[in-house]
């Protein structure tokens, strides 16, 4: 189980995962701002252009000047009061899906910022807003480029499964837990939150599953060892099979989901001692 | 599991690519945008210039200093010159300190006496 579960899951829905738990999703769970309070949070940034905390860019100057102290502290805010996300495997997702609402799809910040990706239209969004906070889009139209697309559970499910299917990984964004704010569809390297989990072991949550080959049913066809965002999975040339490093394992079930024999399946996370405890 | 652990002695103190973008030569970054989809590392950044007035006033790209570039992963620059070449106004400039050759600390121990 993880913190967040301990906290806020309850045994009662969705095997005790904390994103199943229907309270979660309730509408207290956002925050009116009283007027004449200043912003908070992932707004503040956008209104003032103050920065709430730590960036990747302190941490890269605290490596620099050999500040090892600095680095832990700055470290540890961001793990503390950062914006955490998880990742979370289709079938999952679907789940979540059916609990929030509205959903809405819209234009990508990160694919904005890393590769200036302008989507302006339903058809180019990749990225899908959840909850009440979506319905206060129009005040942000820089942020909102060409509007956001309310759509259903159905349609949102299936536009889940079509970004799935191009290869993209499902990520909970939190805007502090448990509020779900989103659900990101993240690549390496254009995408923020991933880039953070890789290459820093920052913010990102594993999901409570891992992936496992079933030998006997692997052919080698290498179609997962394409869509492995994160290093974990390659194709083992020696048994031309493929090989699943579950320490690096994040459990987006990308791998799952491609294989054509059901050759990959899905194990919850307490079942592998090793890594039961591995978030980050 | 985290990344502190992950970070070897030798790592500490080294001096990371420092890129610095002409901002008075790229002034549409977002229009442009032929440094930022070649990178092979996504190094680069486009942010639109955020001010008090103009809050979350919806920026036109096609107008000068409306967004501006920067290098937020210059960790992960190699130095490969692709967004150098590729720039038409040559604003890009990267400099990369020569990498200290990596040599194993001290003399060691004997395994057995």
């Amino acid at each position: 189980m993880c913190f967040l579960c301990e906290q806020f899951g309850d045994q009662k829905y969705g095997d005790g995962l904390w994103y199943l738990n229907p309270t979660n999703y309730a509408r207290n769970m956002y925050k009116l701002r009283a007027p004449g309070e200043t912003a908070k949070g992932a707004e503040a940034g956008l209104e003032t252009g103050v920065r709430s905390g730590p960036s990747i860019q302190d941490l890269l100057n605290a490596i620099e000047n050999n500040d090892k102290e600095g680095f832990e502290k700055m470290r540890q805010t961001m793990q503390e009061t950062g914006q955490g996300s998880m990742v979370v495997p289709l079938a999952d997702a679907d789940k979540v899906l059916e609990l929030c609402s509205p959903i809405g799809l819209e234009s990508c910040i990160c694919r904005k910022a890393d590769r200036a990706r302008d989507e302006r239209n339903e058809h180019e969004y990749t990225c899908m807003g959840m909850g009440v906070g979506m319905l206060k889009w129009e005040r942000w139209p820089e942020r909102y480029k060409g509007g956001v697309k309310f759509v259903n559970i159905e349609e949102a499910k299936e536009w889940n499964h079509e970004m799935d299917a191009r290869g993209f990984v499902h990520i909970l964004m939190l805007f502090g837990a448990p509020y779900i704010g989103g659900f990101c569809q993240c690549d390496y390297p254009d995408c923020g939150a991933l880039r953070n989990g890789v290459d820093f072991g920052l913010q990102v949550l594993k999901s409570h599953y891992l992936a496992k080959v079933d030998y006997a049913q692997c052919n080698g066809c290498g179609i997962c060892a394409q869509r492995c965002q994160w290093g974990a999975l390659k194709f083992e040339t020696t048994s031309g099979k493929a090989n699943i490093d579950m320490f690096k394992c994040f459990g987006c079930g990308l791998c799952h989901t491609a294989c054509p024999r059901q050759a990959i399946s899905l194990v919850r996370r307490e079942t592998v001692p090793a890594v039961a405890e591995v978030w980050l | 599991m985290s990344m502190p652990t992950k970070i070897p002695e030798f790592i500490w103190g080294r001096k990371y690519p420092k890129i610095t973008i002409d901002l008075t030569k790229c002034t549409v970054p977002f229009l442009c945008k032929k440094c930022l989809q070649i990178c092979p590392e996504a190094v680069l950044y486009v942010n639109r210039v955020i001010t008090l007035e103009k809050k979350l006033e919806e920026m036109d790209p096609r107008i000068d200093g409306n967004y501006v570039m920067g290098a937020a992963r210059r960790d992960k620059c190699t130095g490969c010159n692709l967004c150098i070449e590729v720039c038409p106004v040559n604003a890009i400039k990267i400099e990369i300190a020569p990498m200290e050759r990596l040599r194993v600390q001290g003399k060691g121990e004997q395994w057995s006496k």
